[in-house]
């Protein structure tokens, strides 16, 4: 690739289980049936790390046993369990521990007592870092949140904390508040590839009719290439025939989303936090109708965002 | 193109020293819409491409993507792609939908006739040009602004060319292209018509020769006196997974590309020839778009490096020299294709050192 800067690789778990039609979990490993030639073959963690060994990612993610977060019932449990099993067999398969940061991952679906017998289990290794797994699969915003500030609340201060999977902004400045450091999402490109950009608005929809003769930038609070070269007006053109459009807009959701980061780290540094979030969610909810959910997380964060919440408001997820 | 070259932003293609996009009148007719790009400060503005652009007048994909298109006196009749009726591009509408769109250089809308039609359409074609160039310089606004190239027809009929060359040359335009080729006819054909035209157009006027094309066609163009050229042959290309190299071509699919770990062409320095190997390029050209998009990149920069050395072998006065080593590369064995040998002697360019002896070479 000629990438100088880092590379992370995930287990190739996930991937399975959600692409794969006969994908199936045992002890030994993940069990589906091959893309190319349909044989049967199994994934395992041993397996999994070799073949990051072989990449050769910065960081790499042990296989882990993930059940989407709508699952009840002692799979749950099971998938928990397995986790921590699987991290040992990850830890003794790993050749390059000087090169390559092992992460582990949290499971227990939104069950507190699971989610902790799970942490404890993977503090008490001494990883690199950390992961929160098994969210963002359709659970309800609140007990997403809950989840995420039980784990940063017991994973090491000085590891990082990598909420998988996530996300929307909004989710990334809440989990972000909360204590976590690294996130992961298709959704800043892919819902470029439908036309939408992030803005600190919220999205704009470049398809809309009403773009076609829009001549200001996308964001004019925004310095990256495209919108300093470019009108709405443009790239509504483009978007709806030629995908020029949706890499442009692609071009400046990442933008965005490292503009979101670098903000958020560096209002950390400098200490004013709590205002970096107040501004954020003033310019995403103008009428103050932030969601009931982010005002709880944010509490539990403790970081006071009533100046931007209207009295009263009994907003939904 | 609707505003955009397939897989570079405008930036790169400055970077890669593009002085010039073509875009398509019919496309931009339709999606945009001329009167919105007018609206919107004409398509320089729109795609913020402070160089040059040039419009075609649309004939030319009304009857190549048109199944119920006819022609007319009046103009070009087509059904329209977006509800079906029916709709007329005549001479003038063509200028004023490119009046509005604003490019520096405009294309007069021609009779054009594939280059194997036979028989009296040809010169019908040929005649009804020369009479809606007339209607195309009545209906042109903004003359001294955008440059309307008036373009040549007659088919592979000297006869006729003769007499639409001396129409054209007569109308005093700023610019003229040579149309109506590049449409099948074989190599030997094409290269006399050419001939025939740079030899009767004015020597200090672009001559402009439509659809051209492969490297190679375009430097016996060159060396016939032509200046321009129009083709999608290199990003069309890349999409199949093709380079274009000194050597010839270079097709990234080959399983050979999966481990090779030069870049495509070591004598190129564009970003993708500094950066990537063939071997990353193989990989993606055969799941991602961003192969094709790599791709399209080098292709352009190696077209943008064949215009430059052609332009500065003859500025530095060693044209022969550069075509000769153009031609080594592209053919080591010294078979030079006879058509180009034959056409280099009428150019009056030297390639024996290039040609095997005895050579009897097809096109």
């Amino acid at each position: 690739m000629n990438w100088k800067r880092a590379l992370l690789t995930d287990s190739g778990g996930f991937q399975m289980v959600s692409l794969l039609h006969l994908a199936d979990i045992t002890e030994k490993g993940v069990t589906f049936q091959s893309p190319v030639d349909g044989k049967r073959m199994l994934l395992t963690p041993e397996e999994s790390i070799q073949i990051q060994n072989k990449i050769g990612a910065d960081i790499i993610m042990a296989l882990d046993d993930v059940v989407k977060t709508t699952t009840i019932g002692p799979r749950v449990e099971e998938a928990m369990y397995r986790t921590l099993r699987w991290i040992d067999r990850c830890l003794a398969a790993h050749q390059k521990p000087a090169v390559q940061n092992l992460f582990g991952i949290v499971q227990g679906g939104l069950d507190p007592v699971l989610r902790d017998i799970c942490l404890r289990g993977l503090v008490e290794r001494n990883l690199p870092g950390y992961a929160i797994g098994g969210l963002s699969g359709g659970e309800d915003k609140d007990s997403f949140w809950r989840v995420v500030a039980q784990c940063t609340a017991a994973l090491p201060e000085d590891k990082p904390r990598y909420v998988m999977g996530v996300g929307y902004p909004l989710d990334i400045v809440v989990c972000s508040a909360l204590g976590a450091d690294m996130y992961d999402c298709v959704y800043p490109t892919r819902t470029a590839r439908f036309g939408t950009a992030l803005i600190p608005e919220g999205v704009l929809k470049l398809k809309h009719k009403v773009m076609a003769s829009d001549e200001r930038p996308i964001d004019p609070t925004c310095s990256c290439m495209v919108c300093k070269n470019y009108t709405r007006a443009y790239i509504h053109c483009l978007v709806t025939k030629d995908a020029m459009g949706s890499q442009l807009l692609s071009y400046h959701n990442l933008s965005y989303m490292m503009r979101l980061s670098r903000d958020l780290h560096t209002s950390i540094v400098e200490g004013r936090f709590p205002q970096f979030v107040q501004g954020f969610l003033r310019a995403q909810f103008p009428k103050g109708d932030v969601p009931k959910w982010v005002c709880n997380a944010m509490e539990v964060a403790g970081i006071d965002i009533s100046a931007c919440c209207a009295p009263l408001t009994s907003s939904q997820n």
